[in-house]
């Protein structure tokens, strides 16, 4: 009997053939053999410019040119590689240290084995990220070597050997091959191919076998500069140094095992969600669970567990004694372990004794409190399923530096004090003490194990002295995850090849004016805000010999240049967005196409998208229609520009009375859209001004609201409900739309109980009807900045309006709560919004203009998509408040205003001053009002807060207070901030 | 439906095969001794996808291959004393109650029936066919009988493997295949390997994803069985069963035939399956009180299920003796007489099918020989281990 096996003994080339057994456990549970049949080679190439033979080898691409070899044929040499070197790193390497690989300092020609990038893409999507752009740049000659398929590298797992053990010793493997191929080139110099590593075991091993092995604290120790480099090496390399020395008992409770916390999440004892930090006390977070309708408190630094603002932790449901309410006081971490020394050791004690104190004034007012029922449920932290570190901008706590060694290069232990408050401060190691006190540094957190209070991380880079402008601007883009470096020239090279030079073609018959409508002879005009250089929009009207007006709304036809998953689609939609700092814009997309050619400047042609209403005089809707066209608009006004020409009865040309009529129609527009029940709401906006020289900020104005701005708006509106419409009955699973969903009632319980005791007022929350009127009843005749003012913080409850796939809702949620709309889209500004762009894809698919692309109706990735861009929109809006506050610190600085403002919250130890005139928040606590510090009573039930002793005033809700206004450098996050004094209560 | 396959020999060759069986010893046709198996060829680990494979080949050139395959399901809860609340073990994380309950010996594993899907595949023939379905009860009846092999398939109160056996016929079926299949999948469970279980207590199961460290779902022996008296420490948990067999043994008058062919099973009187499990070695010395020279010879046999086969030899037609045959002068006229009397006696050399059941004697030899410690079955196992570490 013939076996049916295959046998290898037998064939001549069983030695190409090798096959990999392992078990793979699904998501769902399922428990598979996985068997693998590997076909290995001889061709893949090493990639060395010294090497000969692999050159001859090496597959040829379709021209039948060979592939161009990466390593240098003569690569630096370090102290101990004289020759020259080739660097292999394994996993670890990449995972700890990435940043050092980025470096343009060292770091060059290094082999990075197909193993190892497997294990980085299962550890850390991000990081794979990072590397895989480190392999496309091309001077930084990072090569990508599929040792696994090749025959001399490849490597079977042994019985027995984990599989971590297995790709070590498949990277030794390779790193031995290279050794041994490059040294058969009969090169003059033949580079040492070195196996970076910090895993002791595979060291060891590695020097027994003959390979040359470094970590990476012996490497970089090696290199010139190294010093400067061993900051970044991560702390968790010494950490079985650090294990030894600290035998003390653990400090913080043992994660639960993955598997138990995935049964318990299944069955629903314990719960999954994102772990977020109370911005006014570090000591509590929240976490939202499906299970629950209201989010889980987390009280206290061992309930906590080491859980990271963002992290997706698991969690346990506390018995019900140890509920709590959420704190009314202010607790920041910088004022209660003020003085704690970061080298020393931790005495086992995780609960400082001054967090003790904070705590029991917690407990005691708790107890005093004759409605129980207030108590909130608790819950603690059992375990994490994923941290979200990402990088960390800060600043080294002068307080925590020790004078001896403020000169030297003596490694030592500071804390960095993150400017997010709510992420804890970080131990770092560093040599660069005296360097780095006084700048912005971004650091990376390694790792927070339970015998640590305070996590540790390691240095990355620094971005420059603390309040320089470059400094803040790049550390406010780092926090809010903004993409800001410069587009790689895979994007560029989508650009148009004319460049500037571009033009709308002069033949009609040009592919470009393929269903394109010759619009050129409208009154097309754009209205913006001064200096605006993307150009998104522009109108015109005409009217019509039935006595309607025809209404045209003209969109910079960005699809055009974008096509879909290019290098440049990719680029925008991760960007999501365009970011508006006071001084910076990060573009979405290249200034070419958003300055340039897709910008519908005035004066010359431009292809466009375009929506096309016939309007009755009362602003209803004949019919509508769509189009791609050629315009040329007639002039960019800005608002006050348009405005005052408006306002000028001695202009009576064409251009000036279309405007008058948009402007008529906008306003009728806008009253159908109110008695609709769209909400008013109001945030504090400022402009900063600036001066056009230095670009210093010297003046802080409250933005003016113009008619042409409402003009403006109120067409865009339209015109993106009509293409949301449009796109929706096109594509009823995939259309791209926006939402805004009516804000649970309980978000305005607090406010609406504050409205009823302090002012006997009520909102009604039924309908955004019904909350609009009852916002417009909110006034107090003696103080009109009270309406807005109680619209400000109706506006903090509402939820964010959100991107979705209208496959994922059902129709009725599709409502635009804010704006009273069935159905809404983004289509008016492609140039700084994806899914604007988005929408432009699917409107030309759906006028039959364009085939549909499979990625604008795959709802996966459609899904993705949108997930990425509300997460950027987000970001977006938080750096640019971020920028303005920075500014108006800044425009304050050295400056002392009084001004007025108001009570927006209040705590047991301060509360909260808006001042509208700036658009500014600051907290004042109760040790600022005087010292030492007053007395106080805090009245929960009636929102007062009465100070005795050495200063006696009383603090209400609502109320108007006079304060005076300084900046002051905040001492936590180093930021120049507001302070505000309190002068007197009216 | 095999058991009963016409079988192309007259009358006068079935009486002569008929007496050359009942002779002592026996002659059979292909010159084997009552015991003998015909030879086979195995092979386990063909199907590099399943959990455990393997192949026979009898010399007949009757071919089967076996694939195992597991999968992990959740045990169905019954409301009841059996309903695992998670705070005792899953998420509570106090140990001490697992560790008692370990204690208390392998009582808390259950086996369901339900755990064990069998398909059998015979060429030519539906999978509905009555023989096909009885085939497969007659196997699955054999692993299931004692209720010890689906509790190897416990994984926790929560969890179990189900594992689904698939049985092949890729031969046309020459001879009654019982013997075949049942060896085949025998082969297979031995080479079963189930993942290794990392999780603890009745967590959802986590398993290591090595496939080198999969456990076998028969642990193997470690030391071969010539020297059992050297494994007395052997840890007891594990009861180191085999996966059972199913043997045809046939009688014939007093002789009792294994493993018969074709032709032999159609002049057989008695066909019996009989399912037997081995206590391996190891643990025999631990139970078996019996001699030393015993011990050392073979292992505990177990009897699982004992199914009698209707032999084809009822169906065949009778032979008619000579006196009663017109063609040699009998007469008509007395024909009814004398074919009465064909019928009622046995001629020496006219076949006559059996009729009626079998002998309780010969029965009960039949299982003694079975069961025979160092006999039959301990050579089939020895060697079908052989096959699968081999």
């Amino acid at each position: 009997m013939a076996s049916l096996k295959r046998s290898l003994d037998s064939d001549p080339f069983s030695a190409n053939i090798s096959s990999k057994v392992y078990v793979r456990s699904t998501k769902s549970g399922k428990v598979q053999k996985i068997v693998r049949e590997v076909y290995l080679r001889q061709d893949i190439p090493c990639s060395s410019r010294l090497c000969r033979s692999c050159l001859k080898a090496a597959p040829r691409d379709a021209a039948g040119r060979p592939t161009t070899f990466v390593l240098s044929e003569a690569p630096a040499g370090t102290s101990v590689f004289p020759q020259g070197h080739y660097l292999v790193p394994d996993t670890n390497a990449f995972l700890t240290a990435m940043d050092l690989f980025e470096q343009s300092a060292a770091f060059y020609d290094v082999v990075v084995l197909q193993v190892v990038l497997e294990e980085l893409r299962n550890r850390s999507l991000p990081l794979y990220n990072r590397l895989i752009g480190l392999t496309k740049s091309e001077d930084k000659r990072f090569y990508v070597f599929f040792n696994e398929f090749r025959l001399e590298t490849h490597v079977a797992r042994q019985e027995g050997e984990s599989v971590n053990d297995r790709n070590d010793r498949a990277v030794r493997k390779a790193v031995a091959w290279y050794g041994q191929h490059l040294s058969k080139t009969k090169a003059k110099k033949v580079p040492a191919v070195v196996m970076l590593s910090n895993d002791r075991d595979s060291l060891r091993k590695a020097k027994q076998e003959g390979i040359p092995a470094c970590s990476l604290a012996e490497y970089v120790k090696q290199l010139k500069d190294g010093d400067k480099l061993l900051d970044m090496i991560p702390e968790s390399s010494d950490q079985e140094i650090v294990k030894e020395k600290r035998p003390g008992e653990p400090l913080y409770p043992e994660y639960f095992t993955m598997a138990k916390m995935m049964t318990g999440v299944k069955n629903g004892l314990l719960h999954q969600g994102t772990f977020n930090v109370s911005p006014y006390n570090y000591l509590e977070g929240s976490i939202r669970v499906p299970a629950f309708p209201k989010p889980l408190l987390i009280l206290g630094r061992e309930n906590i567990n080491r859980a990271i603002d963002g992290d997706l932790v698991v969690v346990e449901v506390l018995p019900k004694d140890q509920w709590k309410e959420p704190s009314t006081q202010v607790i920041e971490e910088d004022t209660i372990t003020k003085n704690e020394n970061p080298d020393a050791e931790e005495t086992g004690d995780l609960v400082s004794e001054k967090e003790r104190k904070a705590l029991q004034e917690e407990v005691k007012r708790t107890h005093s409190k004759t409605t129980e029922g207030h108590a909130q449920p608790t819950a603690k932290v059992v375990g994490v399923v994923k941290r979200n570190w990402r990088q960390y901008v800060g600043h080294i706590d002068q307080s925590s530096v020790s004078q001896s060694t403020q000169q030297g290069r003596k490694q030592d232990t500071v804390f960095v004090i993150p400017m997010d408050k709510k992420i804890p401060k970080v131990r770092l190691r560093t040599r660069q003490v005296a360097e780095l006190v006084g700048k912005r540094i971004l650091i990376a957190i390694d790792a927070w194990d339970r015998g640590s209070r305070h996590p540790t991380g390691h240095f990355v880079r620094s971005l420059g002295e603390l309040e320089t402008k470059a400094a803040e601007t790049e550390a406010l883009l780092l926090e809010h995850d903004v993409q800001y470096r410069p587009f790689p020239k895979t994007v560029l090279d989508c650009l148009p090849k004319e460049g500037h030079d571009w033009k709308v073609p002069e033949s009609v018959d040009d592919p470009g004016w393929r269903d394109r409508e010759d619009l050129r002879g409208l009154l097309i005009c754009s209205i913006d805000p001064i200096g605006c250089q993307d150009i998104d929009d522009a109108l015109h009207s005409r009217p019509l010999d039935n006595g309607n007006v025809e209404v045209g709304v003209h969109i910079a036809d960005v699809s055009h240049f974008v096509k879909p998953n290019n290098a440049m689609d990719t680029e925008a939609s991760i960007r999501g967005t365009t970011v508006y700092m006071v001084d910076k814009r990060i573009d979405m997309l290249p200034m070419l196409l958003g300055t340039d050619l897709c910008s519908l400047k005035p004066y010359v042609e431009r292809y466009a998208f375009s929506v096309l209403w016939e309007l009755t005089p009362d602003a209803d809707i004949v019919n509508v229609r769509f189009t791609k066209s050629v315009i040329k608009s007639r002039e960019a006004f800005s608002y006050e520009q348009a405005q005052l020409r408006v306002d000028d009865q001695s202009q009576q040309d064409d251009l000036t009375r279309s405007i008058r009529t948009l402007l008529a129609l906008s306003r009728k527009l806008k009253q159908k859209r109110l008695d609709a029940g769209a909400l008013s709401l109001s945030s504090p906006e400022v402009k900063v001004q600036m001066e056009s020289e230095t670009s210093d900020p010297i003046d802080v104005k409250t933005k003016e609201l113009l008619d042409t701005m409402s003009l403006v708006e109120e067409f865009m509106l339209l015109a993106n409900v009509s293409v949301a419409r449009r796109i929706y009955e096109a594509f009823p699973q995939t259309a791209i739309l926006r939402r805004h969903g009516a804000p649970p009632k309980t978000n305005f319980d607090e406010l609406a109980n504050q409205l009823r005791v302090k002012r006997g007022l009520d909102v009604s929350v039924e309908s955004s009807r019904a909350l609009a009127d009852s916002l417009d009843t909110c006034v107090d005749p003696k103080e009109p900045f009270f309406n807005t003012l109680v619209r400000i913080m109706a506006t903090r409850c509402m939820m964010a309006a959100e991107y979705f796939c209208s496959g994922t809702q059902a129709y009725p949620e599709f409502r635009h709560y804010g704006l009273a709309s069935e159905i809404y889209t983004h289509f008016t500004s492609p140039i700084r919004r994806y899914a604007d762009l988005v929408a432009h894809r699917q409107l030309a698919a759906a006028i039959g203009y364009e085939a549909v692309h499979p990625s604008v109706r795959s709802r996966g990735k459609l899904e993705a998509v949108c997930k990425n861009i509300n997460v950027r929109h987000r970001n977006a809006q938080l750096a640019g408040r971020a920028s303005i506050a920075y500014y108006v610190g800044q425009a304050l600085r050295g400056k002392a205003a009084e001004e007025d403002g108001f009570v927006l919250k209040i705590f047991s130890n301060g509360f909260v001053v808006l001042v509208p005139r700036f658009g500014i928040e600051a907290l004042i606590r109760l040790r600022d009002l005087a010292d030492p510090e007053p007395a106080a009573e805090y009245d929960a039930e009636s929102y007062t807060l009465t100070t005795s002793g050495s200063r006696a005033v009383t603090v209400e809700l609502f109320q108007k207070v006079r304060v005076k206004v300084t900046d002051q450098k905040d001492e936590a996050t180093g930021k120049r901030g507001v302070k505000m004094e309190l002068l007197s209560v009216y | 439906m095999a058991s009963s396959q016409h079988v192309l020999l007259s009358p006068a060759e079935l009486a002569y095969l008929h007496a050359s069986l009942s002779l002592t010893p026996p002659i059979r046709p292909d010159g084997r001794s009552p015991t003998q198996f015909r030879p086979l060829v195995a092979e386990t680990g063909i199907l590099p996808g399943t959990n455990g494979s393997a192949r026979i080949c009898f010399a007949d050139g009757t071919e089967a291959i076996v694939g195992v395959k597991a999968e992990v399901e959740r045990t169905a809860q019954r409301p009841g004393e059996e309903t695992v609340f998670l705070e005792e073990g899953g998420a509570g994380g106090d140990g001490d109650d697992e560790e008692e309950e370990a204690g208390q010996g392998l009582d808390k594993r259950k086996g369901d029936a339900s755990w064990v899907e069998m398909t059998v595949e015979i060429p030519g023939l539906r999978d509905d066919d009555s023989g096909t379905a009885f085939l497969a009860a007659m196997l699955s009846e054999a692993l299931l009988a004692d209720g010890e092999f689906a509790k190897r398939l416990w994984i926790n109160r929560r969890f179990h493997w189900k594992l689904y056996l698939d049985i092949i016929l890729i031969s046309p079926p020459l001879s009654y295949p019982l013997p075949l299949l049942s060896l085949t999948t025998h082969l297979a469970l031995l080479s079963t390997r189930l993942p290794r279980l990392k999780s603890e207590g009745d967590e959802d199961p986590f398993f290591d994803d090595d496939w080198a460290a999969a456990p076998y779902l028969f642990p193997r022996t470690t030391s071969s069985s010539s020297t059992p008296s050297s494994t007395t420490t052997k840890s007891p948990t594990p009861a180191a069963t085999r996966p059972p067999i199913t043997l045809l043994v046939m009688a014939v008058g007093n002789n009792i035939i294994f493993d018969p062919s074709k032709e032999e099973l159609a002049v057989a009187d008695v066909a019996l399956a009989v399912s037997v499990t081995g206590l391996s070695p190891s643990h025999e010395t631990e139970t078996g009180g019996g001699t030393a020279g015993e011990k050392q010879t073979g292992r505990n046999l177990r009897l699982l299920s004992i199914r009698t086969i209707d032999p084809p030899s009822r169906l065949t037609a009778p032979g008619v003796a000579n006196a009663a045959n017109t063609a040699y002068g009998a007469s008509n006229g007395t024909s009814n007489g004398t074919q009465k009397m064909a019928e009622a006696e046995a001629v020496e050399g006219v076949w006559r099918p059996p009729r009626g059941g079998a002998k309780r004697m010969v029965l009960g030899a039949l299982v003694q020989k079975v069961l025979e410690r160092g006999g039959v079955v301990d050579e089939v196992l020895d060697a079908l281990e052989g096959a699968d570490s081999g």
